[in-house]
């Protein structure tokens, strides 16, 4: 049995950090969540001797506050879990301010090996570093490593098992040496903060010292660090410690004589001081020759983010990226259409006529169907979005569009969640979380159901062809057009509202551009697309069961007698008809009977009143029922109720014809019904990533909110298009 | 001066990080710290974000941040 070492692998975003676990893990890993949070936990294993290392993806972070989700779960994990060790990818390139994150784990206690990763760009740049020196001046082993290739892995491995040897002896020598209560001696050296901030560090680090089931629990030098630092996160774990109010009024007091003898505040001046220890560490180890000319990057940037061709030239990859999701994406989403098409031939085929058939046919194979066909426009979509991410593109992205949506309370990041809003909300939902303000997104993710998504698009397709033949193209377009625009103003509201603070930083880091990885790549889609997958068999099963059973119990006890007086009735007003005819119309006229009878039919007549104001029937009422699942349902569901069969899609010309008959509809309720469908709440699998993404609190707020605002807009609408449309 | 009131292309040296707090203390951690020379090296259209090349990396701020950091030229 091989001696198990938990490590932490932690570093800045951008140091290859990902494709340092994979060539130390190989593909033997697996991904999972911290706990309570979506930031996304991997793990895997690696043997080394007679170790076994259980290594730890932790997010990519900056520092140790608590500015971000993944910085609080970096930190969480550290402190909680206590690693035996931390293995810190930083890139060679930037190195200055990736040791500014490697001296915090080193003040944490858990002792540290610096991976000085990128060496291969580093030294094309002219960056020369002596490890050796370094590791020395700063007690930190370090080693050269090409996360990409798989260079200095063995060593890595070698001078971490190294640590883990010595961290045990001295472990050991510290238990057979001294019974007293004297602390154990920290096994690197830690930064040191100059004369001044020493002088209040020693008492407090002391004062904290005293309660001994606290210490063993956090480090108290580190803690002492924190306190002067303000941080709020380290006042608030002061509660357990038994002389916690003295030492929180010892802090500061501390701090007060730091910010009058250093002239700004005390967290500036640690950082300062830790950047200066870092400074004269780096001082003889780092050779920089500069070559003067404008980098690779330099070059490609003058172009990207031109003031004048910038914006353009990211419209025009946006709108390539569309083009090609669903110009590409068209070919296997129709032959997974024609799959299930005769999947659902064969059910008809092996399956007895029955409810079971029908909740095969119709519920089941109908419902995950048509969410599965989306799955190779998502593919496509997020491969070329993880490119663009992996490239270096997508800050430019947010560089160039900052400002515009800055103003209405958005966040130059949430673009490109936003732009995947109009392919599909739930993977638009999921790409939030690149965003670091909670509140930001929130506000992303309330924003992103107002893109019309491509469910909407045959709801707009069919009612729009139907009441508007001229105008269809424009009315669409419309549509589109004001879903942003509300997206935007409902934005602006929320972050007056609900959503209101302090408006958090915008600081970003710009890498330069890089080839991505196929791994790495590979890796990103396959994530994204297994859990709409999972959505899809799970959740999305679940409703269209229940939206087929609402739709079809209870059944009529009365469908004989009334087949005859249906069949009576038409004898008389289709008397010219054939008796195919006849008989067709004595079954759309059952199956508007039975759907009135079922209890969709009777939610619908029940909602009656609260949607005759927008000049809503029953039957749309009805409609709109199922389309809280799926928006593309409420196509098929006017189909059923208005008799020509669910086998209609946005085009069948019998059902355009049977709207048109319909004397309750008329180009202004189409109108209304079109924008009533682009706000209401969005289908149950994007509420269901919004309840995972954001949690359960704002799910239910997205959809009393999203209601009230359909019923109000959709009601000004109305009254503005009346002189227009006319009743 | 602010960093706000540099012209694109030009170098500084920071001199104070006028806020502390969780905004102050993000832009130090990121690099700001007095004494250290940067370069403003373009900004976004319609007064956009800032591009600042500062210690040997480049990061985007937004103005209202450029406005709480006081430099030299």
């Amino acid at each position: 049995m091989k001696k198990i070492i938990s490590v932490a692998l932690a570093g800045n975003p951008n140091a290859g950090k990902t494709s340092l676990f994979n060539a130390l893990t190989g593909s033997h890993h697996k991904v999972g969540n911290y706990p309570g949070v979506t930031v996304e936990k991997l793990e895997g294993f690696v043997d080394h001797g007679n170790l076994r290392f259980k290594i730890v993806d932790l997010p990519g972070i900056y520092s140790l506050t608590a500015y971000s989700l993944d910085e609080v779960v970096a930190r969480d994990f550290l402190i909680e879990e206590k690693p035996d060790i931390v293995v810190d990818v930083l890139d060679s390139t930037n190195l200055e301010r990736n040791l500014y994150l490697c001296l915090q784990f080193q003040e944490l206690g858990i002792p540290v090996v610096g991976a000085l990763n990128m060496t291969d760009e580093a030294e094309e740049k002219g960056i020369k570093i002596n490890e050796t020196l370094l590791s020395e001046s700063l007690g930190i082993p370090f080693v050269k490593t090409v996360g990409t290739s798989g260079k200095g892995i063995k060593d890595l491995l070698d001078k971490t098992a190294a640590l883990v040897a010595s961290k045990n002896s001295k472990a050991a020598e510290h238990a057979a040496s001294t019974k007293s209560l004297k602390r154990q001696e920290p096994l690197q050296k830690v930064p040191q903060y100059g004369e001044e901030i020493e002088s209040r560090l020693a008492p407090l680090t002391k004062l904290i010292e005293s309660d001994r089931a606290f210490c063993d629990r956090y480090p108290p030098r580190w803690i002492a660090i924190k306190l002067l630092e303000n941080d709020e996160n380290a006042i608030k774990k002061m509660q357990d410690h038994a002389k916690g109010q003295e030492i929180i009024t010892k802090a500061e007091s501390d701090r007060a004589w730091i910010t009058g003898h250093f002239g700004k505040e005390s967290e500036i001046v640690i950082t300062e001081q830790r950047y200066g220890y870092i400074r004269g560490a780096m001082h003889e180890t780092l050779i920089q020759s500069t070559s003067g000319r404008a980098s690779f990057t330099e070059y490609i940037d003058r172009l990207t983010m031109n003031h004048f061709l910038g914006l353009p030239l990211f419209f025009l990859i946006i709108y390539g990226i569309f083009k090609l999701t669903f110009a590409l994406g068209e070919y296997p989403a129709a032959l997974l259409e024609a799959f299930f098409g005769s999947l659902a031939t064969l059910a008809q085929i092996v399956i007895p006529e029955g409810f079971f058939r029908s909740l095969v046919v119709d519920g089941i194979i109908g419902g995950v169907g048509g969410v599965f066909s989306f799955v190779p426009l998502i593919v496509i979509l997020f491969l070329c979005i993880s490119i663009l991410e992996d490239t270096g593109y997508m800050s430019r992205a947010a560089f160039l569009t900052d400002k515009a949506l800055h103003a209405f309370g958005l966040h130059g990041q949430s673009f490109m969640p936003l732009m995947l809003g109009f392919g599909c909300s739930v993977p638009a939902i999921m790409a939030t979380r690149t965003l670091k303000s909670p509140r930001d997104r929130i506000a992303t993710i309330l924003a992103v159901p107002f893109m019309s998504c491509g469910a909407k698009l045959p709801v707009y397709v069919l009612l729009a062809g139907t009441f508007f033949p001229k105008n269809a193209y424009n009315i669409v377009m419309l549509m589109y057009l004001g879903g942003v625009v509300l997206s935007m103003f409902s934005t602006m509201l929320l972050k007056r509202t609900v959503l209101r603070g302090p408006s958090t930083a915008f600081v970003m880091e710009l890498p330069p551009y890089r080839l991505p990885t196929w791994k790495g790549v590979f890796w990103h889609v396959w994530g994204k697309t297994w859990s709409y997958i999972k959505k899809a068999g799970s959740i999305i099963l679940v409703a269209s069961i229940v939206i087929w059973a609402i739709t079809t119990f209870p059944q009529p006890r009365d469908e004989v007698e009334k087949t005859q007086v249906f069949a009576a009735d038409f004898a008389v007003t289709m008397a010219e008809a054939s008796q195919e005819e006849r008989d067709l119309a004595v079954e759309r006229a059952l199956d508007e009977y039975r759907l009135e009878y079922s209890i969709a039919g009777k939610i619908g007549k029940i909602i009656e009143p609260a949607i005759r104001p927008l000049g809503f029937n029953w039957k749309l009422g009805v409609a709109l029922v199922p389309s809280f699942s799926a928006k593309e349902i409420v196509v098929s569901t006017l189909g059923i109720l208005y008799g020509s069969g669910s086998e209609e899609n946005e085009e069948s010309e019998s059902l355009r014809q049977a709207l048109q008959r319909d004397p309750g509809l008329n180009p202004l309720t189409a109108l209304t019904f079109m924008v009533f469908i682009l706000i209401m709440p969005p289908c149950l699998a994007s509420l269901a990533a919004i309840r995972s993404e954001a949690g359960g609190k704002w799910m239910l707020f997205q959809v009393v909110y999203s209601m009230t605002l359909a019923w109000i807009v959709s009601f000004i609408v109305r009254l503005i298009a009346l002189p227009f449309l006319g009743a | 001066m602010r960093l706000s009131d540099t012209r694109p292309g030009t170098a500084f040296i920071v001199d104070k990080v006028l806020i502390g707090g969780e905004i102050g203390k993000r832009l130090a951690d990121m690099g700001f710290t007095q004494g250290t020379t940067g370069h403003y090296i373009r900004g976004a259209f319609l007064r956009g974000p800032l591009q600042i090349r500062i210690r040997g990396y480049d990061l985007l701020i937004r103005r209202c941040e450029a406005r709480l950091i006081e430099v030299k030229i």
